[in-house]
């Protein structure tokens, strides 16, 4: 466990019960709500608001990637603006590395947005008027840097994202997956500690938006950056994120891992999206595995072995090569639970035994 | 009261208010007339100051230049040696120094009013109201205040000229100024720039063509004007024409439409060019 204060060190996004109302008397309709607590039914008749983003808070920390995903209208893109203040939030407060965005004078909120938050766009918005180098140096070039300087930088950035090559044509000479990569080195030329990622790769093709989605991730992590990631895609959402947040009508219904949403999922609505999600590279051991107790018959010890966290496409693998019908999972010499054939399908089924579940976190940890 | 009394009274009042004006306003006017008129002088003076084939060769230069085309700039030059050819050289000169010394006023007035304008949608909502009022008036409308207040001469021609050339270029730069993708606008501020920066980088070069665009239109009208003007004693090609109509010299108003109509191809061709900039001289920065 972290100390209290490692953990506020640790945290570089904070929302604390963040609230976006959109409307001319947004904050009458605030304070009706806080007073007596309406509906967003009854905000939107009374006082013609809209609630955009509705009690949300969450937290994400130094070198993680957060996803939130939700469809149009959910207030997905609402919640990543304010986390820069493009929008400002009705209700709430943002934290970035702990300051509070609402309390920044224009120039430190400028300071803020060009030192520490990056921020990457669904329609890319390369300058159309500037080579890609241009582009790439342009948070830089607002900051006054020399020319020499933030070109080299800019290159450096470009070399990242494999486009070196590129950097003195224009982006209307670029495919889209390529003017995405631009975006991604414009974002990462200023070197933020957060970067913001606004349904980056959504208009690409499937293939050029895996490819992306895997380098996006791996770029992030060797970088050491944390983003916050915004799509519709529940599977990008599972490839990229560490974390992910489920919205709907402006309301954060689940937080967790991928595991953890695609294993139990909050409600129906998160339930329905899960369906058609591959369990095989998520689901892992510890999450289907039943009790050594549970199945005298079996003696673990002569059974092939795996870790904790295979997943059950290696469990398959392993389970097929033996020609066995069940496996042993152990970690550090010591046998944690047997796994039988009908757990592994239960398993790819998506439904594992709901006590398993329960009685699994202390394994996983 | 009848109607025609009523109109009579209305004249009256019309006429008093004039009058008033000119006669106490006699020292704005005046010197509004003697800086049009100088500024004109000087363009004028400038262009007449070398002789014609210097000034021809110029042109061709120029217009090679920017439209990158040999054939636009032999055509230009040999469409100007047609005028000195038909005796019109001055008056070209002189129409040519009205007409660039009208859309330099309107676009020194106009570029920064549409700007402004553009940025704040509560002065667009004045603007546009008395912009499609000075273009729905016919432009002979113009002349007559401007007569009655600066008098016979160039002055009232330049005058009622930017009045006519300055509509289009207030509305294309307010145009372009608005038109800025807000992605774009979102890219500034996330990127941290500054009020000016954000305009500077991201909205005027979004804003170029469309402002570009404004000042050939604002080209076009000025040349438009500059004609008609001829009646107040603009000088130059106009007045030709306006002294051609009156002796019916069909032959002479002929010689200098032609005129008229080569110095409007020319500059037209050249400030649509130049309103085309190559990505590549547009970012240097």
């Amino acid at each position: 466990m972290n100390t209290a204060s490692e953990v506020a060190e640790d945290v570089l996004v904070e929302c604390q019960s963040v609230w976006k109302i959109f409307g001319k008397n947004a904050d009458t309709a605030m304070r009706a709500y806080k007073e007596r607590g309406l509906s967003k039914k009854q905000i939107l008749q009374d006082h013609g608001c809209v609630v955009g983003v509705s009690n949300v808070s969450l937290k994400v920390k130094r070198g993680e990637i957060y996803c939130i995903m939700g469809l149009s209208g959910s207030g997905k893109s609402t919640l990543i603006r304010m986390f820069n203040r493009l929008i400002d939030p009705t209700s709430g407060q943002i934290l970035i590395k702990g300051k509070d965005l609402a309390s920044l004078d224009k120039a430190a909120l400028r300071e803020t947005r060009a030192r520490h938050i990056g921020m990457v766009f669904q329609s890319v918005a390369l300058l159309p008027h500037r080579t890609v180098l241009e582009n790439a140096a342009f948070g830089l070039e607002v900051r006054g840097i020399s020319k020499a300087e933030r070109h080299k930088v800019a290159g450096q950035a470009l070399a990242k994202v494999g486009l070196s090559d590129w950097a003195q044509r224009y982006p209307d000479e670029l495919s889209g997956g390529m003017q995405q990569r631009v975006g991604l080195a414009r974002a990462i030329t200023s070197d933020p500690e957060v970067i913001l990622m606004d349904e980056p790769f959504s208009a690409l093709d499937p293939l050029i938006r895996r490819q992306l989605q895997d380098e996006f991730r791996q770029l992030t992590k060797s970088l050491g950056k944390s983003a916050v990631f915004i799509t519709h895609d529940l599977e990008e959402a599972i490839r990229i994120g560490d974390r992910i947040a489920i919205m709907k009508d402006g309301v954060i219904i689940q937080e967790g891992t991928a595991e953890d949403i695609v294993l139990k999922p909050a409600d129906d609505y998160v339930a329905e999206f899960v369906a058609g999600i591959s369990r095989l590279h998520l689901v892992k051991a510890h999450s289907i595995m039943s009790p050594a107790a549970a199945h005298p018959y079996l003696s673990p010890g002569l059974l092939p072995s795996a870790g904790p966290q295979a997943d059950l496409d290696a469990l398959i693998n392993l389970m097929i090569s033996s020609g066995g019908d069940a496996l042993t999972v152990a970690e550090g010499g010591q046998v944690l639970g047997v796994i039988t054939q009908q757990d592994l399908l239960r398993g790819v089924q998506g439904a594992p035994a709901a006590e398993h579940a329960a009685a699994q976190p202390e394994h996983a940890l | 009261m009848s109607p025609g009394e009523f109109a009579a009274a209305f004249d009256d009042v019309v006429d008093a208010r004039l009058e008033w004006l000119s006669d106490n306003g006699a020292w704005f006017f005046d010197g509004l007339n003697d800086v049009l008129h100088t500024g004109y002088q000087a363009i004028y003076s400038g262009l007449t100051l070398l002789p014609f084939w210097v000034l021809i060769l110029v042109f061709g230069a120029l217009g090679w230049r920017l439209t990158a085309s040999w054939r636009f700039a032999l055509g230009a030059m040999l469409g100007l040696l047609l005028c000195v050819a038909m005796g019109l050289w001055p008056q070209t000169m002189s129409t040519l120094a009205l007409v660039l010394s009208a859309t330099s006023m309107a676009l020194i007035i106009g570029i920064p009013l549409g700007v402004a304008a553009g940025l704040m949608p509560s002065l667009d909502r004045v603007s546009e109201p008395v912009l499609d009022l000075i273009q729905t008036l016919p432009p002979y409308i113009y002349l007559l205040p401007a007569i009655a207040l600066l008098g016979y001469g160039p002055g009232t021609a330049l005058l009622a000229t930017f009045i006519v050339a300055i509509p289009p270029v207030v509305r294309l730069t307010s145009l372009g100024i608005r038109m800025t993708p807000r992605v774009f606008i979102e890219l500034g501020q996330a990127s941290g720039t500054t009020g000016w920066q954000q305009f500077f980088k991201i909205r005027l070069p979004f804003a170029l063509p469309s402002i570009m665009a404004g000042v050939n239109q604002g080209l076009m009208m000025a040349f438009g004007m500059v004609v008609i003007a001829g009646i107040v004693g603009s000088g130059g090609l106009g007045e030709v024409i306006y002294g051609a109509i009156r002796t019916l010299d069909i032959a002479m108003s002929i010689n200098a439409a032609i005129a008229i109509v080569i110095l409007t191809l020319i500059l037209d061709r050249m400030a649509q060019s130049a309103s085309r900039p190559g990505r590549r001289a547009a970012h240097e920065s």
